[in-house]
């Protein structure tokens, strides 16, 4: 064997981005193509009576415009099809004949009107501005808990009588009982912010008919194949007839599962038989696609004396948007981790996620976890404040071990791992030496009004998708040559969103068959004569694309030994089954995989201005098997670079259903300048039996403990607890009370 | 679809406030263009046809001693302002102003004068200027005239400059024994962000006195605001707790801070005057105790 797995090898695919040479949707080009406009709906609710196009059509170089009576099938969804492609009336099939959505009603701002396609961007974009669209406006609603409430005006009255559209419970022991046996209790109130992927790379794709009539869509996405989906869905076609290639991917976090512009363009091509082209602005980009789920989360906590916990009662109000897009799914993680990586005997928890008219929530990186770490992790340094305990102490107390039913009352599937990671970061963190010095101020200011603190909390997330998700990853491995194995090929549909998971593929596939890496070429992120490999979200792709190219390479080994040339094998991994939450107990096994995170941090904060400065992070990761330590350093770096702009600068403001932050230079993300000096990553390594070579995910672990050791810090500094975020100066100077 | 029609690049003064009256017409100058090329690419301004760009004027780019003045051409960047040592001797509030602005690459093209004419209430560069009393020199096809810098002002985002007329440069009284300046924002928690609250100050001392004071905080009002009272205040009383708890009260009494939804409530920014006041001062005070030439921030 060689020994590429463990080794950072440098990314495959750096030279071509950081040379400029990769192609990103933005930059695909082809002979006669057409650009695309969408028209928005740019308000928060309201009925279209009527949409005029007449003027625009009249444009010289307009091509054509297409509105809702020009879908097939006018919805989409990626849980459940409950959004219109194109909001407005005379959609050939009318809710309740064949669709169950109303296509004539916009739910939020980023609704989508018309597609404007003309022989020029420019062309398109002042048509855009000659259609004229007759609204009678609807009741608006923002708040969820007001939205949620019996007899409020109904967003989606197909779908029955409530805005409600999830609601998770787990019902674990008797929680009266645990807390009655509790010697101290701690309730509070959470409430955490929407948050915008910002990634780099706002949408765009290239739609046109191939020479055999294959409708191809080449747009960013995570998941080829549930795309496909969509797409052909909408259009009425066969999946067949429709293949979605991803060019290179630039940023996702969760934010490229939902459709965007895939299905709009794929309808022009396929109706013009001509290619269309469309790219986003930042601005479309942020009223367009959704946003990570915005909560109230009220929960009240006891423990003992020794620190035991006894019980935990949970309520997760979530604003889930305008349509379900992931909601459903990202609770159902917000269930499942409302304990903590910690063993609860007895809780309660109900899990609400409610339509308004606010852009929709969905996937983020770390899907429904870090907000349920944010109060998890609270609720701990509390209580270990009350019992005069360290924070680093009652975790160890109440550290989810083998033995022990974790809040969906099942044991875990693979051994918990939260002491080793607690233990990890602490000793690298110096948190036994004792408190960080006090009022030393920053390097630039010797003010005695600059306070430091220092705060820990851990974290725990599922790898791979879950509650009885079939999951699967397939791969196709083929080994050429003669004498020897010149090269090897290997197809997995799998996508790299900037992880760094077409190096990790390269690698096992090295590793197998014996190859330096420059004999492996990757066939990629394409539904043609591909099986599905999932998506590239729930930190599940080292895993499962993982496992996948192990199982091919090995057989496609097999048979090269065999004498086959060239040697070619296929395989699909299956996960071991899951099961869906019980509707009345949560009751369940939803989950094959856990992985477990732990961060000591260090803030500075300023109590005249407000300002809090994030000093130092120490971050603790059991990863199974680094199979590319470089790689998973960067997505910790990454990770908490992500999560400290959630927690201290951005700020996504909306009024009325409108978004107030819809630029980069007023929804304000981290700059070199903002991060902090220092961010140690540790890895831990102990193997998971199921993992490739022992590996098992990381993507998402990075963000979950941040939030809450940043407050942690800040009650360490200040003697204050902040219980909501983004932490704007604004917010920290009226806690502290001096506003 | 181009941005404008026509770009001319005048050599002089003169050529470009002719340039300026003569040219196809909307015609209007730019020289760092940080702020207006991103206006007319998001539709924010009205469509121009000719952009008349006055950074290849050498007069514009001067920073030099004129006499009892220093003379900063209104063509200078934000960051030949901070590198300046005549600039730093002279002006360390503005110096500090002009460090604050955008990021670097913003500050190697964003210019003075581009700083003070879009005339916006919190402009970093403009508050740094109006504690230090600076006069603007003007340029029009009749001539050039000298004006204090509140002059320029007539509301958010107007100056009130006539479309033939562009700012030549800036004349600061050059700092004198005893004199001292400073400048402190606050901003949102990142890097590179518009100021929630600006101050500064400039202030002579005599001995444990304060001789003269001036203070501007934007945005306070809907041109850049000079604390006319704040200041009158401070003049003449010694340097105490008690003299700057009075500042901060007639600051508050004075400004008016408004609440901006994306930004700041007013309350926060009350609450910011009063902190960025008292350091201001302090670290003014504090300078106005070296001796010029001393080289000490």
């Amino acid at each position: 064997m060689t020994t590429i797995i463990g080794t950072a090898v440098p990314r495959i695919d750096a030279y071509g981005k950081v040379t400029g040479q990769t192609e990103y949707s933005g930059d695909l080009v082809m002979p006669g193509m057409l650009h695309a406009k969408i028209l928005f709906a740019g308000r928060p609710h309201a009925r279209i009576l009527s949409i005029d196009t007449s003027a625009a059509e009249a444009l010289p170089g307009v091509v054509a415009i297409f509105t809702a009576k020009d879908v097939p099938v006018n919805e989409y969804g990626l849980q459940i099809n409950d959004q219109p492609v194109l909001c407005g009336p005379n959609s050939p099939l009318p809710a309740g004949e064949g669709t169950g959505v109303r296509a004539d009603i916009v739910r939020f701002v980023g609704d989508q009107v018309a597609l404007i396609v003309a022989e020029t961007e420019a062309i398109a974009d002042q048509a855009r501005k000659l259609i004229r669209v007759e609204y009678e406006d609807l009741p608006v609603l923002t708040d969820p808990e007001e939205a949620m409430k019996p007899g409020a005006f109904l967003i989606h009255p197909e779908r029955g009588t409530s805005n409600i559209c999830v609601h998770d419970k787990i019902r674990k022991g008797d929680v009266e009982k645990g807390f009655a046996e509790a010697d101290v209790i701690v309730e509070a109130e959470y409430r955490v912010p929407m948050q915008e992927h910002a990634y780099l790379q706002p949408e765009a794709g290239l739609a046109y008919v191939d020479e055999n009539g294959l409708l191809t869509v080449k747009a960013a996405g995570q998941w080829t194949h549930v795309d496909r989906k969509q797409i052909a869905h909408a259009l009425a076609l066969p999946e067949e007839q429709v293949r979605v290639q991803y060019p290179a991917i630039g940023g996702a976090f969760g934010g490229r599962e939902d459709m965007s512009i895939q299905i709009v363009i794929a309808l022009a091509a396929w109706k013009l038989k001509r290619p269309v082209k469309i790219i986003w602005s930042r601005q479309e980009s942020i009223i367009g696609h959704a946003k990570r789920h915005a909560m109230v989360i009220r929960a009240k906590w006891g423990a003992r004396k020794d620190g035991k916990l006894t019980a935990a009662r949970n309520l997760f109000i979530a604003d889930g948007g305008a349509y379900m897009y992931t909601t459903n799914k990202v609770l159902g993680n917000s269930t499942i981790t409302e304990s903590g990586p910690y063993f609860i005997p007895n809780i309660e928890g109900d899990v609400i996620g409610v339509y308004t008219n606010n852009v929709p929530a969905a996937a983020f990186r770390g899907f429904g976890a870090p907000q349920a770490a944010f109060m998890a992790e609270s609720q701990m340094n509390k209580l270990a404040e009350k019992l005069g305990m360290d924070p680093v102490e009652i975790r160890r107390i109440n550290a989810l071990k083998e033995t022990d039913t974790m809040a969906v009352g099942t044991l875990p599937p693979n051994k918990p791992t939260v002491l080793e990671v607690i233990e990890a970061a602490a000793e690298k963190f110096g948190w036994e030496q004792g408190a960080v010095s006090r009022n030393q101020g920053s390097v630039n200011s010797h003010r005695a009004a600059v306070k430091r603190g220092r705060g820990f909390a851990a974290g725990f997330k599922n790898i791979g998708f879950s509650f009885g998700y079939k999951e699967n990853c397939w791969a196709r491995v083929e080994i050429h040559g003669q004498a020897e194995i010149e090269a090897v090929t290997v197809w997995c549909a799998a996508a790299e969103v900037g992880q760094g998971n077409h190096t990790i593929l390269a690698q096992i596939a090295a590793e197998v068959t014996g190859v330096p890496l420059s004999r492996v070429n990757l066939l990629t992120m394409d539904t043609l004569n591909m099986g599905n490999a999932g998506s590239a979200s729930a930190s599940r792709l080292t895993v499962m694309s993982g496992n996948a190219v192990k199982g091919a390479a090995e057989s496609a080994l097999e048979k090269w030994k065999n004498e086959e040339r060239p040697a070619v094998a296929e395989y699909t991994y299956l996960a071991p089954p899951t099961t869906p939450l019980d509707p009345e107990t949560g009751y369940c096994t939803p989950n094959f995989l856990y992985a477990y995170a732990a961060q000591a941090v260090e803030v500075e904060v300023d109590t005249e201005t407000g300002h809090v400065r994030l000093l130092r992070v120490v971050s603790a990761h059991d990863v199974g098997k680094a199979i590319n330590p470089d790689l998973v350093v960067g997505q910790i770096e990454g990770g908490i670079v992500q999560a400290q702009g959630y927690v201290i600068q951005e700020n996504f403001i909306t009024r009325g259903g409108y978004v107030l932050t819809d630029q980069l230079s007023t929804y304000l993300i981290p700059t070199i300048w903002d991060i902090p000096a220092k961010v140690e990553s540790v890895l831990v390594e102990i193997p998971a039996e199921i993992g490739p070579w022992g590996a098992k995910g990381v993507g998402e672990l990075p963000y979950l403990p941040l939030a809450p050791a940043i407050t942690a810090a800040i009650h360490d500094a200040t003697g204050v607890w902040i219980d909501q975020f983004p932490l704007t100066p604004e917010r920290v100077l009226r806690a502290l009370g001096k506003l | 679809m181009s941005l404008w029609k026509e770009y001319l690049h005048p050599q002089t003064v003169e050529q470009a406030v002719q340039a300026l009256s003569a040219a196809a017409s909307p015609a209007i100058p730019i020289a760092g263009g940080t702020d207006l090329m991103l206006d007319l690419q998001q539709g924010n301004h009205p469509p121009v046809h000719t952009l008349v760009d006055l950074t290849g004027i050498p007069e514009l780019r001067a920073l030099e001693i004129r006499g009892e003045w220093l003379f900063i051409g209104a063509g200078v960047p934000h960051n030949r302002i901070v590198e300046s040592p005549l600039a730093r001797e002279h002006a360390a509030s503005l110096v500090e102003a002009c460090g604050l602005i955008g990021g670097p690459q913003v500050r190697n093209m964003a210019t003075l004068g581009g700083n003070v004419a879009h005339a916006l209430p919190a402009a970093d560069g403009t508050i740094g200027l109006l504690a230090l009393e600076a006069e603007a020199e003007i340029a029009s096809p009749e001539g050039r005239r000298r004006v204090s810098l509140p002059a320029l002002f007539r509301g958010p985002g107007q100056s009130t400059l006539a479309p033939t007329e562009i700012i030549v440069g800036f004349y600061l009284p050059l700092r004198a024994p005893g004199q001292g300046s400073a400048f402190v924002r606050v901003m949102r928690a990142q890097g590179i962000a518009l100021p929630i609250l600006n101050l500064a100050v400039w202030l002579e001392r005599q001995e444990e006195t304060i001789r003269a004071a001036r203070v501007a905080v934007g945005p306070a009002g809907p041109t850049p605001f000079r604390a006319v009272q704040t200041s009158a205040y401070l003049t003449g009383k010694p340097f105490t707790a008690e003299t700057i708890a009075g500042a901060q009260e007639t600051l508050l009494a004075e400004a008016r801070f408004r609440t901006s939804p994306a930004r700041a409530t007013a309350e926060y920014r009350r609450a910011l005057a009063v902190v960025l006041l008292k350091n201001a001062l302090t670290t003014a005070w504090q300078r106005a105790g070296q001796y010029p030439g001393s080289n000490q921030q």
